[in-house]
């Protein structure tokens, strides 16, 4: 009886297929945001499900000098590591399906999975495009994981547990949000670059760099690429809702703080010219790392002076 | 000075050459001179700074004399001296003269392609704008050339480039084109990139290169009007009214002044159109979608007002030889003025976000400096020399059709970089706004058309106009018939390559499709006769040798 | 089918069409309302959208275009010129029509055809589509079966 009610909660329910709904629900809500701040119609409420369908039903083609196993591994990996770190993250404004001490950290490096795995994917497929495209979606994670870290790290300190759940009880009664602005923006900030978003979508460059690693994927693993995006998006508002927006408590709390955020999300996405990528390095280690560890310090300092 | 005393200076400097002086035109002077004298007579007008190399035409006079001609024009103002070179069929050679203007390389390779003349010095047998299947000498602008000559020669491909993928370590060639989502017209360019810089930028066209030229020579002339209107979809109504003011020169008729102004304003609302879909380009190649989408918005108000005019959103067809076919009824005069009244607002609008939005700013400003100087020497046109603080606009140095009683005053910037093109071409449209207002509210009475005959008159003209993206030159020849004997048509694009490729060197592999977008390039303009790869002594040219070729070049 | 990904390729046109086809991106017309978005890499691509007369050069990289697609895929081409060749019939560098290279679903007349002409030919691909789906449930077959 317990295996199943775990199967259900990975598979289904808050987990596995509802999360990846909810992925494309908001990807809509996203898509959408922007086509009307940009005067346009925007796309219809199922949009994100065909496409995913229609991705599922067309070929896949592989290139000849890929190693088949990375090239059809690659995107189940990524879409694995982006619903497990599903599990430790209070969805949906419910307790998380599973909890430990110290899971931000497991979360907050499988989140780094997909980004890891599509790095890998344009290695592998080795043409011109996807190459320059994985080098820049690796060096864009080197720099904002650092930042995005730091950024999560104080609300663990201010509730001083490590583990998802705790800090989110913590924060229901604590807006950290007013108390540690910069941390909020950076974390925001960093989600945006995590999910390649503009401006921070010099790795898959249209105008240079046609779709950057993902270029020769087609079909299936372009399908789960997407999907574990639309995952991730789930996640990094969630995480930083509940850390910074007065945590989560049910499913309303959850819609309205995720959905204001994403709204902010799209604005930024909407005003800001692309980034190159030497500029995105250079404002995340000259601006970001630099302000959350001053504000770091000074939660240290105000912390040891109120001890 | 006036025209002249311009050509008279010019003469004058021509002198010690000088086999035979002709003046075909009130303000055209030819001077024959043979090929070994080409070099000095053209060291001759570069060093007195008389006006610039405008564009070269190969002429080949039919298979009785057998003999064909060069003419490097040469523009100042109004006045263009032409320096006529005859050369025989079987010996056309001329020394190159690219080491003492850049520009002539791409003009020198088209005629070598095109018509077989050979030049000492350029030193380059590559194909340039006809397939690599395309059999050897064989030349389409030949008097002679038939379709059964050119089938394509087995077990070679159209386009034989190397395709290199990894050159070794953190090199990589970054293949932009045809198919790329940065250009919607097809161009093929290869950036070898060392990690994210660009180390060497080389450039092959003709995708887009259909032979319209050759075209033209078996059409009438009032079919070519329409053929013309399609050698570029974008500036389609510049280049039938090149053509037709050219046509109407030669066949000694002048369009009624009603007709006159009515082209001057379809071709101000095609500049506001064509520079609108630019910056949406631009902003879209530097991701920045928004505008792209609020300019091309705004840009659905130009095209209503084009199709109100005319019939057409694209390809307008406003032209006749002769006069134009549409009117400015009270109905259109009202509906243009509110489109321009709306259009202004957010020209400035524009205006104030390209000079002020940091984040686009990151993109442009200091981003592909190009300095005065730089401008005089590589030939640059239209806004792409206006940003350099370069006065090269045809409206103001050399008027035609209604431009003489609605002038336009040039645009120029000094910076030289892609934030100064920006500006350039959104304050041209402020100015356009304004001369279109005053034509609607002082457009001449009168007719639309006059009768022009079935067969033009022999001769040659020459027709330089102001296209949005510069100078377009036509030249024109007749033989008395009912097809032209010869049009050759050289577009702006083709004279500012060359700040593409000089700048990408260096560069982030980003800002390449910004360099390229800055330029404003229409392939299918360039394409119509001209195929280029970077001129260099093999393939490309190294950047080192590059700055030698500039070091040897200032020394002189 | 509700989600179409096209992929856009000049075959030597002169433009026209092609700003039109960018055109229906913008918010006059915006066709991502139908779930049309252009795409950048032929991988992720269903329909290719071509435009002009096939020029010598561009011919065999059409065909290449067009087999880095995967199946099920379909070929639109717009514009006068890549019906039939339009002005530039007989040109020596031009090839002719588009569907003289890679099989045609779809042709969409008019120099340059309007943007509403545009997206009604990619919607009455679709009707075919859905139309021969209870007919033949392999879309490939019905590729072929429109094409010829």
């Amino acid at each position: 009886m317990n295996t199943f009610t775990s199967l259900i909660t990975l598979l289904i329910f808050p987990a596995g297929l509802s999360l990846v709904l909810v992925g494309m629900f908001y990807e809509w809500v996203d898509r959408k945001l922007v086509a009307r701040f940009q005067n346009r119609v925007g796309p219809r409420w199922f949009q994100p499900f065909a496409d995913a369908l229609k991705l599922f039903a067309k070929e896949q083609i592989r290139p000849a000098i890929v190693n088949p196993y990375l090239f059809f591994g690659l995107p189940v990996a990524a879409l694995a590591g982006a619903l497990t770190a599903a599990l430790y993250v209070p969805l949906m404004g419910l307790s998380p399906a599973s909890s430990f001490p110290g899971d931000l950290i497991v979360t907050i490096y499988l989140l780094s999975l997909p980004t890891m795995c599509v790095g890998l994917a344009g290695w592998n497929t080795s043409g011109r495009f996807s190459l320059i495209g994985a080098t820049r979606t690796l060096t864009q994670l080197f720099a904002y994981e650092a930042p995005f870290l730091l950024a999560m790290l104080g609300p663990a300190l201010v509730a001083g547990s490590w583990q998802i759940n705790t800090i989110n009880r913590f924060t229901q009664d604590h807006w950290l949000i007013l108390t540690q602005p910069v941390g909020f923006i950076v974390a925001l900030i960093g989600l945006m670059g995590k999910l390649e978003l503009p401006p921070f979508d010099a790795p898959e460059a249209e105008t240079e760099i046609v779709a950057g690693a993902l270029t020769e994927y087609s079909g299936r693993g372009l399908a789960m690429f997407k999907i574990s995006r639309s995952v991730e998006l789930i996640i990094g508002l969630s995480l930083v809702s509940s850390f910074y927006l007065g945590g989560l408590n049910g499913i309303p709390s959850f819609l309205f703080k995720s959905l204001a955020l994403l709204l902010v999300m799209s604005v930024l996405q909407v005003l800001l010219t692309r980034l190159r990528i030497d500029q995105t390095v250079g404002l995340w280690w000259r601006f970001g790392a630099i302000l959350v560890l001053a504000q770091l310090l000074v939660m240290i300092l105000w912390k040891g002076l109120a001890l | 000075m006036n025209i002249e005393q311009l050509l008279a200076q010019a003469e004058q400097l021509l002198a010690p050459w000088n086999k035979e002086t002709i003046h075909p035109e009130s303000n055209r002077l030819d001077v024959v001179i043979i090929a070994d004298d080409l070099r000095a007579a053209v060291n001759a007008l570069h060093d007195a700074h008389w006006g610039y190399l405008s564009a070269i035409t190969g002429l080949d006079l039919g298979p009785a004399s057998a003999q064909m001609e060069a003419l490097y024009h040469f523009c100042s103002g109004l006045a263009i001296t032409s320096l006529r070179v005859r050369l025989p069929h079987d010996n056309a050679s001329l020394p190159s003269i690219a080491d003492i203007l850049p520009p002539a390389s791409f003009f020198e390779r088209e005629m070598q392609e095109m018509l077989g003349f050979k030049f000492s010095g350029l030193n380059i047998s590559e194909r340039l704008f006809l397939p690599d299947d395309w059999p050897e000498d064989v030349y389409p602008m030949r008097a002679n050339f038939t379709l059964d000559q050119a089938a394509p020669v087995a077990g070679r491909h159209a386009d034989e480039l190397p395709e290199q993928g990894v050159v070794g370590g953190n090199t990589f060639v970054i293949p932009i084109g045809p198919q790329h989502p940065a250009l919607k017209e097809p161009g093929h360019f290869e950036f070898t990139v060392d990690g994210e810089i660009v180390t060497a930028a080389r450039m092959r066209l003709g995708y887009a290169h259909r032979g319209i030229e050759k075209a033209a020579e078996s059409r009438n002339w009032i079919q070519n009007l329409y053929l013309f209107e399609r050698v570029c979809g974008i500036c389609s109504h510049t280049h039938a009214l090149a053509y037709s003011l050219g046509v109407e020169k030669l066949a000694q008729v002048e369009a009624p002044p009603r007709a006159q102004a009515i082209r001057e304003l379809v071709a101000g609302l095609e500049r506001v159109h064509s520079h609108l879909l630019w910056l949406g380009v631009a902003a879209h190649e530097a991701g920045f979608d928004t505008l792209f989408m609020y300019s091309w918005r705004d840009r659905e108000t130009v095209m209503n007002l084009l199709e109100q005019i005319t019939g057409n959103r694209v390809n307008y067809s406003a032209n006749l030889l002769g006069g134009v076919k549409c009117d400015i009824g009270p109905e259109q005069a009202k509906a243009i003025k509110e489109g321009l009244n709306y259009l202004e607002t957010r020209i400035r609008h524009y205006l104030e976000v390209v000079t002020t939005d940091v984040m686009f700013l990151n993109r442009t400003r200091g981003i592909g400096t190009i300095s005065y100087d730089e401008a005089v020497k590589f030939g640059l046109l239209g806004p792409t020399a206006r940003a350099s603080g370069l006065v090269r606009d045809v409206r103001v140095e050399a008027p035609y059709g209604a431009y003489t009683h609605f002038p336009v005053s040039a645009v120029t910037e000094t910076n030289g970089d892609l934030e100064a093109r920006c500006e350039v071409r959104l304050k041209e449209l402020l100015v356009s706004c304004f001369t279109m207002r005053t034509i609607v509210d002082n457009l001449p009475e009168g007719p639309l058309t006059v009768r022009m005959p079935r067969k033009i008159p022999a001769g040659e003209t020459v027709s330089r106009i102001e296209a949005p993206r510069g100078e377009l030159f036509y030249f024109i020849k007749s033989n008395g018939g009912e097809t032209p004997a010869r049009v050759h048509i050289r577009t702006p694009s083709l004279c500012n390559w060359v700040s593409v490729l000089e700048k990408a060197v260096g560069r982030q592999l980003a800002d390449i499709p910004m360099l390229i977008a800055g330029m404003d390039p229409c392939f299918s303009c360039n394409d119509r006769v001209v195929t280029l790869k970077r001129p260099g002594s093999n393939e490309n040219w190294s950047w080192k040798q590059l700055r030698e070729y500039g070091i040897e070049y200032y020394k002189r | 089918m509700n989600s179409i990904w096209a992929v856009h390729f000049n075959s030597g046109s002169c433009n026209g069409c092609d700003i039109e086809i960018l055109a229906t991106l913008t918010p006059r017309y915006d066709v991502e309302r139908f779930g049309i978005k252009l795409q950048g890499s032929p991988r992720h691509a269903d329909v290719l959208i071509v435009t002009g007369p096939v020029t010598r050069q561009a011919r065999e990289r059409l065909i290449r275009t067009y087999e880095q697609m995967p199946e099920p895929k379909f070929v639109i081409s717009v514009g006068s010129c890549s019906i039939s060749g339009g002005v530039f019939e007989g040109c020596y560098n031009c090839v002719g029509s588009v569907d003289a290279v890679i099989p045609v679903d779809v042709f969409i007349p008019g120099c340059p055809p309007r943007p509403e002409a545009i997206i009604d030919g990619i919607v009455q691909l679709l009707t075919e589509l859905k139309g021969g789906k209870a007919r033949t449930p392999q879309k490939q077959n019905i590729a072929e079966e429109i094409s010829t």
